[in-house]
């Protein structure tokens, strides 16, 4: 049964491919007649079926000479279905051959969909063509099929075949895909159809493999004359036009030719190669162990899909000169399959050896480093890890212009840098960004000259360059420790040191310069470094250990939580320094100007500023006020729903009351906008109809009881949701305590009022002490939506508000004043969530925190 | 006769019906269903005057004329608003963010609750305590605004999904959770030899399914239907989502004008019944966007009872 869903993915895919894929817009000085030749889209199939020639290649020639490139959409397609097809033949291997031919497919689909893409980047397709969203539901539809494939082998855990079968099969593919770079990877060719000279055009032909471009110069096809423009007689396929261009009229020769650039060596694929190539060897030597094929073809693999990701969109940039590009997209410089069809490989490869791993490891999973070593390999791995930063650029010099904020010099010092620099004299002075210097040469014009400046960086170069030398020394000494296990504690002395001298070295570099002349601090490496060694200290600690006590192992996964809390809710903390400040963009914080309490006092003193907030103040506490007051309503609402004795009643009522909840306030601001329209809302028509009304109301046009409006829209979609909680709690309520109530006599009306409800009123208390304490919070979705230029006085919460001035605004210089009401607000907040949870403590004994 | 039957909820029922109705209780059931219907119609008549508006005649909606039922039906409205451009690579986003964005979401918040629940962790009550905290206080939108500006989150498509990983309500629904299941299946798969992970794959999460369902549908309906921060964070006009697209409709009423006559081909659809007006595409998108809820809705209804009851008790 389940095979059978890999059969409705070949159905979609046939299907998606009538679906348009590539919207065309005829350029508008094209004549008419050649204008409604164009089709309105393309399919994916009119693509495949037709290529160029679902264009009028008639009327414009050129449009020829674009290669659509049907036949990769077909073999996908094909390649997909026949998986699909697979999956039904009960034999062992079917269903692995159905993954990896879905895998292809999803590799060819990547091809055509980035292929197509990138036509339409062109001068040509950029008037033409525009991509729509499913040319990317092949894509899609294949990897859905791939993993849903994946996950019957699982299932089905027919594995099929042996563990060193499967690892032979990895080295194949590995080898495969190492082979795959020496077959072209691009193409790149002269449209026939631009000129007279066919031959000539073809021996223009250039194809570079993958290994080329890794090590050797590249050839590279180039237009002279691209950029006046020439060549949008293309467009009309006026060869003729393009004579003139060219110097010995021969108009291929003249206009194309081929230059060499000398490309720098592509250190990624070159390691992807090796790696590639040294797990298909180890593969195939049954006596090393297996994870050694497994990790390097991972590793191999990771450098390849980077790689190929830049080889696939290198043709938009790197491969040609960016005049001739826009006439090369025409048909050339394409890459071929080849890249992807490498990085299909290499995964494949990759899984097979992690499948064989699993399937000689079964049902166990066997770690391939032996548990006690494990923690003394990864301080290990750390710490060298740590020294690579601290040898990467490590120290950043940002200058200013005098009297300027703006940083117009940096200057980047590494610590390969500190540890070759002879004498820091060689740090040169700083340079503004026409390479003049930037501050007077003589004293006495400015605070500052340049050679006080430059005295000044070599003292920070010279601190810089002792520090990171004996930092190095002691993370090398720490590292020899831990290889040598001479002694249990060195390693983490080393490390220790190392870290505090590191700790010290950014602090004295930091304040080494004047404040007002630039700034000098780490960088991105210098801040991993911190914990690089800080965790190099800690698991040499304890490498001498049996394992990492359960704490610690606890804590480290529990890191990356906190590290994230500390990224997106800790950090902007540190913004509210903002509000001290007068805060502008692009500026470091140590040449903002200082303000002080300047915007807390403008609050209330600034007669504008404080209409304002009583404004804004009035209308928060006034919506959030109605809505609190009438808090009550989901717990009748609630009590009556509770009343029904159909359950299938009930439960409609239920289910379509709580619908509005899930849906966003832009939505119900479209309801609102169709209902109350005007001239055509059913609420003017039925006001009229009834005569309530003379003449349309502009219902949301206007401030008049926008506080009443809102809190009906917020009722309306709360009230069913709000019902859900009371509804709980009324299941939760004895029902042992109705039983006596109806023995004593009590009517429905005494037990809803003498049972019912004050069962409620314990989780009606809490939700309201918890509305209150968010009575300043009520969020500006709602009110962003019906806001307009009528009702924006009346409709203005404190949300709001904040968002209108500062980022909706043009004006970039409220950005402080905005943090400041922030600050206020979070006090106020939390000052009235103490109450809250105090009075709930003192009334009912128990915190709702 | 079962006279000694335990008395079920049915059998009570039944007795209850027995019971005479005064005249009163049946005017309080008359009153009772009567507003439970009218407020059961306002909540879905919204929802079924924008549909009948979307696939009526273009020129009837123009006037005003479709109040009640459809009329004239075409789909056209449907069919043409995937060719606004935009809409579709607006869909996509939407699409990837809330996949995307509720898985992460879920799987942080399952693990970290998991996490939580150990005791034996190195400072468990700090860790949680500041993880917790984070609830009840924001630094404010600038500071918010600028810290994702200064992390490079600004027009990028991540600002969608990765912020999500810490979310202290969840991880408290997750963690009371947890704590109500019996620790001796997962003491016994410790001495078995699995690690924290392994437990945590093979004996927690499936036996916190239900917990997580109600995640997810929390989630993806908090992702499918977020648009400010698209509206804040993608300055550049990359990375729209349908969501935000309908807001832009809405409030940008001449651009969509203009976006609607140069989309469509005017000389091909002469018939005024299934031209485009803004007013048309402003519906079919809203439309288009509370569709997938309404297709997932009646589906997971009954997690989300079973999800706000965990919720009212807090860790």
């Amino acid at each position: 049964m389940k095979r059978w869903i890999a059969l409705i993915f070949a159905a979609l895919i046939v299907a998606v491919m009538f679906l348009p894929a590539v919207s065309i817009h005829p350029h508008s000085q094209l004549a008419e007649d050649v204008k409604s030749a164009f089709p309105d889209s393309l399919s994916l199939f009119d693509v495949a079926t037709k290529g160029s020639g679902a264009l009028p290649t008639d009327k414009i020639p050129a449009l020829g000479s674009m290669d659509m490139r049907g036949f990769t959409l077909l073999l996908g397609a094909g390649l997909l279905i026949l998986g699909a097809l697979l999956c039904l033949v009960k034999k062992r291997g079917a269903l692995q051959a159905a993954a990896v031919l879905s895998l292809f497919s999803v590799g060819v689909f990547l091809y055509e969909a980035f292929y197509l893409g990138s036509l339409s980047e062109s001068l040509l397709y950029q008037l033409l063509l525009a991509p729509q969203a499913w040319i990317w539901a092949p894509l899609v539809i294949a990897i859905a099929q791939t993993a849903i494939v994946f996950v019957l082998i699982m299932k089905e855990d027919s594995l099929g075949l042996s563990d060193s079968a499967w690892r032979r099969i990895s080295g194949a593919l590995s080898i495969a895909a190492a082979a795959l770079m020496l077959l072209p990877a691009f193409t790149s060719s002269v449209p026939e159809t631009i000129t007279d000279n066919p031959a000539a055009a073809k021996a223009m032909t250039i194809s570079s493999s993958v290994i080329t471009q890794a090590l050797a110069e590249e050839p590279i096809l180039s237009a002279i004359g691209a950029e006046t423009g020439a060549f949008d007689n293309v467009l009309s396929g006026d060869i003729a036009a393009l004579e003139p261009l060219s110097a010995d009229g021969n108009n291929i020769a003249g206009i194309f030719q081929i230059t060499k650039q000398s490309a720098t060596p592509d250190v990624l694929l070159i390691a992807a190669l090796a790696f590639l190539v040294l797990s298909g060897i180890l593969a195939f030597i049954p006596a090393v162990d297996r994870w050694f094929p497994l990790s390097f073809s991972a590793i191999g693999t990771v450098f390849l899909l980077i790689q190929s990701a830049s080889l696939m969109s290198t043709t938009s940039a790197d491969m040609f000169t960016n005049a001739s590009r826009q006439l090369y997209r025409l048909g050339v410089g394409c890459p071929t399959l080849v890249p992807i069809a490498m990085a299909v490989l290499s995964i494949c490869g990759c899984m097979c050896a992690a499948v064989g791993v699993r399937a000689a490891n079964s049902p166990y999973f066997v770690s391939p480093i032996p548990k006690k070593s494990a923690l003394r390999l990864t301080a290990l791995t750390i710490a060298v890890a740590a020294v690579v930063m601290l040898v990467l650029p490590g120290i950043q010099f940002d200058f200013y212009k005098p009297g300027k904020t703006k940083s117009v010099s940096t200057v980047l010092m590494s610590g390969a840098d500190a540890v070759t620099l002879t004498t820091p004299a060689d740090i040169t002075e700083p340079k503004d960004n026409k390479g003049k210097t930037m501050y007077s040469e003589e004293a006495g014009k400015t605070e500052y000259t340049d050679l006080m400046i430059k005295d000044k960086m070599q003292r920070i170069a010279r601190t810089y360059q002792i520090t990171t030398i004996m930092i190095l020394a002691f993370a090398l000494c720490g590292i020899a420790a831990l290889i040598l296990k001479t002694h249990k504690k060195l390693p983490i002395i080393f490390f220790s040191l190392a870290l505090l001298l590191k700790l010290l070295s950014y602090i004295l570099t930091a304040a080494g310069m004047p404040t007002d002349v630039g700034t000098v601090g780490g960088t991105v490496f210098t801040y991993v470094s911190f914990p690089l060694l800080l965790f190099a200290a800690f698991f040499s600690n304890f490498a001498h250990m049996e394992e990492l006590p359960k704490k610690y192992k606890l804590f480290l996964m529990m890191l990356p939580f906190l590290a994230a809390a500390f990224l997106f809710s800790y950090l902007p903390l540190y913004g509210w320094s903002y509000a001290f400040f007068n805060y502008k963009f692009g500026i470091p914080m140590s040449q903002q100007e200082y303000v002080g309490f300047k915007w807390f006092s403008e609050l209330v003193m600034n007669a504008g500023h404080r209409a304002n907030m009583m404004r804004v103040m009035s209308n928060t506490f006034a919506m959030s006020g109605l809505n609190i007051i009438t808090s009550w309503l989901p717990m009748v609402f609630a009590i009556l729903l509770n009343e029904v004795t159909k359950t299938r009643f009930k439960k409609f009522v239920q289910i379509f009351t709580t619908l509005p909840n899930f849906i966003s306030w832009t939505l119900v601001f479209s309801f609102a906008m169709a209902m109350f329209a005007m001239d055509t809302g059913i609420y003017s028509k039925f006001m009229l109809a009834t005569g309530a009304i003379s003449e349309p109301v502009a219902w949301l046009n206007s401030s008049e009881h926008i506080w009443i409006k809102m809190w009906a829209w917020n009722t309306w979609k709360g009230l069913g949701w709000g019902a859900i909680m009371y509804l709980a709690a009324i299941a939760g309520i004895d029902q042992e305590l109705y039983e006596a109530a109806r023995v004593d006599g009590a009517g429905r009306w005494k037990q809803m009022r003498f049972i019912t409800l004050p069962g409620l009123l314990p989780t009606f208390f809490v939700l309201l002490l918890l509305s209150i304490s968010n009575i300043i919070n009520n969020g500006m979705e709602q009110y962003l939506v019906f806001q307009n230029s009528m009702n924006k006085d009346t409709i203005e919460v404190l949300d709001l508000y904040v968002y209108n001035i500062t980022i909706a605004s043009t004006s970039a210089n409220t950005y402080s004043f905005g943090t400041a009401i922030g600050i206020l607000k979070t006090v106020f907040s939390v000052t009235l969530l103490f109450a809250a949870n105090f009075v709930s403590k003192k009334l009912r004994g128990e915190s709702i925190v | 006769m079962t006279t000694k039957a335990p008395i079920n909820e049915r059998l009570h029922k039944r007795r209850k019906n027995k019971v005479k109705l005064s005249g009163w209780d049946i005017a309080f059931n008359i009153f009772n269903y009567t507003i439970l219907s009218l407020i059961t119609i306002a909540c879905v008549f919204p929802f079924y005057y924008l549909f009948i508006n979307t696939i009526s005649s273009n020129e009837l909606v123009r006037l005003g004329q479709i109040q009640l039922y459809p009329r004239e039906i075409h789909f056209e409205n449907y069919v043409q608003v995937f060719k606004l451009s935009g809409i579709a690579d607006a869909t996509l986003v939407s699409i990837s963010r809330t996949a995307l964005g509720t898985a992460w979401t879920v799987a942080g918040s399952a693990f970290l609750g998991y996490l939580v629940t150990k005791h034996e962790m190195w400072l468990r009550t700090l860790w949680y305590r500041l993880i917790i905290i984070t609830m009840y206080f924001s630094a404010g939108l600038i500071p918010w605004y600028i810290n994702l500006k200064n992390l490079g989150f600004l027009d990028n498509f991540w600002v969608y999904v990765i912020p999500g990983l810490v979310s202290p309500y969840n991880v408290i629904l997750v963690k009371t959770f947890i704590e109500g299941l019996p620790s001796s299946l997962e003491e016994s798969a410790m001495l078995d030899g699995a690690g924290y992970t392994r437990v945590f794959a093979s004996v927690i999460v499936p036996l916190i399914t239900p917990i997580l369902a109600t995640l997810c549908i929390f989630c993806a309906v908090g992702q499918w239907n977020s648009f400010t921060d698209t509206m804040m964070l993608m300055p550049s006009g990359k990375f729209y989502t349908l969501q935000y697209m309908l807001y832009r409709y809405q409030h940008e009423a001449q651009s969509l004008a203009a976006l609607v006559r140069t989309t469509q081909n005017t000389g091909a659809i002469a018939n005024l019944a299934v031209k485009q007006t803004a007013l048309s595409v402003q519906m079919t998108v809203a439309m288009v966007v509370v569709f997938p809820i309404l297709m997932v809705y009646p589906f997971f209804q009954r997690y989300f009872v079973k999800g706000i009851m965990i919720g009212a008790v807090k860790g």
